[in-house]
């Protein structure tokens, strides 16, 4: 085909823009991981301090494990699984056969939010505990497609003939396999493998549903830090895994080539077609397999190492809301091993608690939540002479926490705030807007665009509910029309809803307004010190009243170790724990010994630490039971749906 | 070999798919068509009825459709770029659209709201050209541009493999009976790639409509899509009956794309991989 100079270069012009497109937000995040502010929008001085930070967190390297690990083996288990099966389908009759790639397809076409439930509800049922085997049997069930699809084609394509004469020739059918019809699909066997590796390693959705305690892969700790910000050191990570693999694929593709490989059709086709790049494909898959299997063994013989003591404690709890060390000193003082898990929301925790599919020891939910597990007979009442160290904690907040645990029987508070709305100093006087005072403020036109509503029903319908002066646990049908049509006629002027990233959009200066926890703004106001920002953060508890919320540890019924959870709450309870916890979650502690001992004008802070006894006004939440809350859902969908 | 015997390998496969697709699948249905309390009941399924779940629906269907069809328009030149320049570096570039899913889904997703946001890099670079800035983020636009982003490598892979498999000497024999560049595609290579467009088509399509993730980041959950409702069902709401109902409604679109694509691609050739 001759071409013009003039279409080369277009064509030429369409591939750079192309793979531009693709590479923008890769080249982003290299970037990034080189950033010495946490900040996605500030430049903060070139540094590796997040390179260094990945090889020494013991979390990132074992999830790496994790993933590497159940990319290999789901993807040699799919292969093995799938070629054999591609095999037996090609010589199956009609029917048959169509019945098999029918049920096939269903993963693949399956949404991967219904794929990733119905495993979930299966293993749930079949009381098959979730972790690290449930994932790999998930992934395998959806890698198996991928391979299939691509040995098919290639086997379509080998001639019986050759097969046959082989046979002929007195070769055993095994050996007439493997000598030749197997080279002849090695290179869809090849990119059925590879695929299945990069579908593996690029899930999150059903790994996020199918794992269990103390498991996660990259993506469910990526997932588990989004809640507070993403480190820089996932970046880290990412770029270091991007240039891996670059690096070996031209090695491969750069080394010379022996012998050019025929094929056509199939993936394999697309990856191996003409030499030397099929050839090259080739010896990359097999270098990488032999780079992952030493991980892998590594991973495996590490985690054997690791995972030896019989006295253990199974602990459930929010994201990035403990001091790492703190488990670790914990390990080291009792001998206990603990086994570490998050979750993102209370209504997640539920269901995995209710159904038993791992059984926890200790569990870390909020106030409404707590009472509903405790209506439901879900919680193990606590011995409190196991727990001498709640004399620690102020009795203002047992008081409060009668909310909900009314005899002080379940829980012990770990955490505690007010939900009030934050503002960027500058912008509001560039708007012209005197500073929120109330969150009938929120209302105010001259905000369009520039407000961040929490995603989340309760705390969206407090904010409404609060500015009509009824109570944030009302379940009064006309209060809740009334608060949910306010927050419809608000929406024009939301920006966006959200949950965590509310930290983040407020340092890089993307709103003026925001409702946000106060346990963030010890980390908002270090950061934009840090930042050298020329604005300033505020914040204030609207007048109408707000909601005070409380984090506290609950025992499970089920618990196999109730005296370590005991134990473990004990320990938390010690004040040098609680003010290690303090300043790195930077949520208000209810420890009083541990307020004690912080720095004067972080113990007097009253942004951090208002005065209970002053807010009046202001509610803890209440569980409303399933009816009020299919009704605050209802709405709440009528209003994100507008 | 005996191809009775042959046929055993498959059986391993279909315990395995009895096991962990039929049976989930089944646990779905059980869900989807019952309450709270285990009685019977349809109105999970015509929940999708609700205003809220219509509005959801419609659009998911809308901004998928939107973005399946920009990913053709991009993917197919760049498809005939590729095969027509496919000798010694065809594995290579091929190759190179798949690598950036080997770098998180999740990050790729964070690292567009960086770019697109207000203060974003987009918005700087344009700022240092003198440009007005451009306010996408948490727009329906800024999703599509997600969805055609993450799903792009799905539609590139298999419409390549379609027009590999052409022969030259198919084109050729065009050429030499008189068509010119223009006939060669229409009456040759579009034609002949059907079945990786098709195929292409239903594995953009599917992942865009059941999305949540995307919209979430993307959109500032301002949109609410289809996969947005479930998601929320099954991990805030709380009602997995009512989450399993619109996800079996959501079902009926998928077989949908199941018939489209067994109607053009009879045995699975077109398939991306």
């Amino acid at each position: 085909m001759k071409k013009t100079r003039f279409r080369k270069f277009l064509e030429d012009f369409y591939l750079v823009l192309t793979l531009l497109f693709l590479y923008a937000p890769i080249v982003v995040m290299m970037v990034l991981s080189f950033n010495g502010s946490k900040s996605r929008s500030q430049w903060g001085g070139f540094t590796f301090e997040w390179y260094r930070h990945m090889f020494e967190s013991a979390s990132i390297v074992e999830a790496l494990y994790n993933t590497l690990l159940i990319a290999f083996l789901s993807a040699l288990i799919a292969t093995v699984l799938g070629t054999a099966a591609a095999l037996g389908i090609g010589s199956m009759k009609k029917v048959t056969k169509s019945v098999y790639m029918g049920v096939n397809n269903i993963p693949m076409l399956n949404s991967d939010i219904v794929t990733g439930i119905s495993l979930m509800l299966m293993f749930i049922a079949f009381g098959v505990s979730l972790g690290f085997k449930t994932i790999l049997l998930a992934h395998i069930s959806f890698n198996v497609p991928y391979v299939l699809l691509s040995v098919m084609p290639k086997l379509k394509q080998t001639s019986r003939s050759t097969y046959e004469a082989a046979l002929d020739l007195g070769a055993e059918p095994v050996t007439a396999f493997f000598k030749v019809v197997f080279p002849d699909i090695m290179p869809g066997v090849l990119s059925g493998f590879l695929m299945a590796f990069t579908m593996s390693l690029d899930d999150f959705i059903i790994t996020h549903f199918t794992r269990g305690a103390g498991i996660n892969t990259l993506s469910t700790l990526i997932y588990s830090e989004v809640r507070r910000g993403i480190r820089p050191t996932m970046y880290a990570l990412s770029t270091v895994i991007f240039v891996t693999v670059l690096t070996l694929l031209l090695i491969a593709n750069f080394s010379p080539a022996k012998h050019p490989s025929r094929s056509d059709g199939g993936a394999g086709a697309a990856l191996t077609r003409k030499a030397p790049g099929g050839n090259s494909f080739q010896r990359f898959v097999l270098i990488a397999a032999a780079f992952l299997v030493v991980a892998g063994v590594s991973g495996v013989t590490w985690q054997h190492l690791t995972a030896s003591a019989s006295d253990e404690l199974y602990v459930y709890n929010w994201g990035e809301y403990i001091d790492e060390s703190v488990i670790d000193r914990f390990t080291e003082e009792t001998g206990i091993q603990v086994t570490y898990d998050l979750f993102e929301t209370n209504e997640e925790m539920y269901p995995v608690i209710e159904a038993g599919a791992v059984r926890y020891d200790v569990v870390c939910p909020s106030d409404y939540m707590i009472q509903r597990m405790a209506e439901n007979e879900l919680l193990a009442e606590i011995n409190f002479d196991n727990v001498p160290n709640i004399a620690n904690i102020g009795p203002e907040y047992m008081e409060w926490s009668r909310a909900f645990d009314p005899d002080n029987l379940y829980s012990v508070p770990y955490t505690w705030g007010t939900v009030g709305i934050i503002y960027n100093t500058k912008r509001i006087e560039e708007l012209g807007v005197p500073a929120p005072t109330k969150w009938a403020d929120l209302w105010d036109e001259r905000y369009a665009g520039e407000i961040l509503m929490q995603d989340s029903v309760r705390d969206a319908f407090t904010v409404a509910l609060k500015r009509l002066g009824y109570s944030l646990n009302s379940t009064d049908p006309a209060e809740l029309r009334e608060a949910a049509d306010l927050l419809l006629a608000q929406k024009p002027l939301v920006q966006a809803y959200v949950v965590d990233q509310v930290r983040d959009k407020m340092l890089n200066g993307e709103a003026a307004v925001g409702v946000i926890y106060s346990g963030e703004l010890l980390y908002l106001r270090e950061e934009a010190e840090a930042l050298g920002l020329d604005y300033e953060l505020e914040y204030v508890v609207p007048e109408e009243g707000t909601n005070i919320w409380i984090d506290s540890w609950v025992i499970p019924y089920n618990a196999r170790n109730k005296e370590n959870a005991e134990k473990w709450i004990n320990f938390l309870c010690r004040p040098d724990i609680a003010k290690k916890n303090f300043e790195y979650i930077t949520y208000a502690t209810p420890n009083f010994a541990a307020r004690w001992i912080l720095d004067e004008d972080q113990r007097r802070d009253p942004d951090v630490f208002p005065d209970l006894t002053q807010m009046t006004n202001s509610e803890v939440y209440r569980y409303l039971g399933t009816e009020a809350e299919d009704r605050y859902n209802e709405l709440w969908k009528e209003i994100k749906a507008q | 070999m005996n191809s009775k015997k042959v046929r055993w390998l498959a059986a391993p496969y279909g315990l395995w798919m009895a096991g962990f697709i039929v049976i989930p699948l089944l646990m779905i249905f059980f869900y989807g068509l019952t309450d709270r309390n285990g009685a019977f009941t349809l109105s999970n399924l015509f929940s999708i009825a609700a205003p809220e779940h219509m509005k959801a629906l419609i659009l998911s269907l809308l901004l998928s459709a939107v973005s399946t069809v920009i990913c053709l328009i991009v993917a197919y030149p760049l498809a005939l770029i590729l095969r027509s320049r496919n000798i010694g570096k065809g594995g290579l570039m091929v190759f190179i659209f798949i690598l950036p899913m080997w770098m998180n889904f999740l990050l790729r997703t964070m690292a567009w709201q960086t770019l697109l946001e207000r203060n974003g890099v987009i918005n700087a670079l344009l700022a240092a050209l003198r440009l007005p800035p451009i306010a996408i983020i948490n727009t329906p636009a800024a999703i599509v541009l997600g969805m055609v982003y993450n799903f792009l490598p799905f539609m590139i892979l298999p419409v390549y493999n379609a027009l590999a498999k052409i022969g030259d000497d198919v084109i050729n024999a065009a050429k030499d009976l008189g068509a010119d560049e223009r006939q060669v595609l229409i009456r040759i290579l579009m034609p002949l790639s059907v079945p990786g467009i098709v195929s292409g088509i239903t594995m953009v399509f599917v992942p865009a409509l059941t999305t949540f993730v995307i919209s979430n980041l993307l959109g500032g959950s301002k949109i609410l899509l289809i996969g947005n409702v479930i998601e929320q069902e099954f991990t805030r709401g709380s009602n997995w009956n009512l989450g399993a109902g619109l996800s079996m409604v959501l079902m009926v679109f998928i077989l949908l794309s199941m018939a489209l694509l067994g109607r053009y691609d009879k045995s699975g050739e077109g398939g991306a991989f």
